[in-house]
């Protein structure tokens, strides 16, 4: 299995080691649809944002969230980074916030089954000494298709599912259980520009008492695309604009991804 | 409680479809990297199906069979090769090449 490094045993234990040592995450999700695909032999540095809007003094308005990554390609089946991010609630300054480990496990051959199959696990250290530490963890699944129920577009399709559970770990933890869902569907136009729509749900908890019932849910467009610049890396980017679907969501937010890597 | 074994189940099954659905009947190709080259450089492959490639990379050196068209990235060492799952593939023309050699010109899978 990929490229003729045959070590399902070995995935096995990284997973149960990533899942050992790691736990649940910042105050507020990352937009984000992670591919279940490994960029073997690369290093990527990614830029992740959103601002929110909404009516000024809501208390949902002008929210900001930022990651900073680093991640490598280092097996063909494990990509492991690590993550910086700051964020900045309505109303308030902008603050370090957690720094995380995160790992991809890729569990299938692109292409060789009916979908793709991955794992996300990551650790989460929160800066605040009165914040718990988290571990996020879950499948992803990543589809291809020519035709979406017969319907035929005249390209090619993409979508891909995450369903990230979460655990708070240490001193002030909650019970709760959230389960995140990121869903992202484009059309494959071309490598500049692949139109599309995501879905974001952000559950409060599926297990365990929460104190917090902020369920959220968020829909809009994104447009996805990279430009191979061959030895001198890739870039890839992605632009999209959330609008809430329930109360307890802002009424918008915008969000981008900037990706460089490059070949090691 | 419930909820969370809901869940459970169905991830499980989801795992359960991806892994249990194989491919359907696969045509298999092949092609190799060879010095600043691919062999053969155009491959006719048939449209409408899944395909198997076996890329081999006949130099020292590790290359990578790389198709934004196909949307495929696969890492092959020196003297190795690898297996890319493609398709199934419209009628028409995908650029593919080693991302690692950028002056190694490009390739072209034709799907009729």
């Amino acid at each position: 299995m990929f490229g003729g490094i045959k070590k399902p045993s070995l995935v096995a234990l990284a997973v149960t080691a990533a899942i050992a040592f790691t736990a649940a995450g910042p105050a507020r999700a990352e937009f984000k649809v992670r591919s279940p695909i490994v960029d073997y032999r690369e290093l990527e540095f990614e830029h992740n944002g959103d601002v929110t809007f909404d009516r000024p003094g809501s208390g949902l308005n002008n929210g900001q969230s930022f990651t900073y990554e680093l991640e490598a390609g280092i097996l063909p089946w494990w990509q492991p980074g690590i993550e910086a991010e700051t964020e900045t609630e309505p109303g308030s300054n902008q603050r370090f916030s957690a720094t995380t480990f995160e790992n991809l496990f890729q569990l299938t051959e692109q292409g060789k089954y009916w979908a793709d199959l991955g794992f996300f696990a990551e650790f989460s250290h929160a800066s605040g000494r009165n914040e718990p530490d988290s571990f996020t963890f879950g499948p992803l699944v990543q589809k291809q298709m020519t035709d979406i129920l017969g319907l035929d577009l005249g390209y090619d399709t993409l979508h891909t599912l995450n369903l990230l559970f979460s655990k708070e770990i240490g001193l002030h933890r909650s019970d709760a259980t959230p389960l995140e869902i990121a869903w992202q569907s484009r059309l494959r136009l071309n490598q500049y520009f692949e139109p599309g729509f995501e879905y974001y749900g952000n559950i409060t908890s599926i297990a365990g008492v929460s104190n917090d019932e902020a369920t959220q849910h968020r829909l809009g467009p994104v447009l996805v695309g990279q430009y191979n610049m061959f030895q001198y890396g890739k870039i890839k980017y992605e632009v999209g604009y959330l609008f809430g679907l329930n109360d307890r969501t802002e009424r918008g937010a915008v969000r981008w991804r900037f990706e460089y890597e490059k070949a090691f | 409680m419930i909820q969370l074994r809901i869940l459970a189940g169905l991830a499980v099954l989801a795992g359960g479809m991806t892994l249990a659905l194989p491919a359907s009947a696969e045509d298999s190709f092949s092609l190799s990297i060879k010095g600043k080259a691919f062999e053969p450089n155009e491959l006719t492959v048939p449209a409408g199906q899944k395909i198997t490639l076996t890329v081999k990379n006949l130099n020292p050196t590790p290359s990578e069979f790389e198709s934004s068209d196909l949307n495929r990235e696969k890492v092959v060492t020196g003297g190795n090769a690898v297996t890319v799952f493609i398709g199934p593939l419209r009628p028409g023309s995908y650029e593919f090449f080693d991302d690692f050699n950028a002056d190694t010109p490009h390739g072209r899978i034709i799907a009729k």
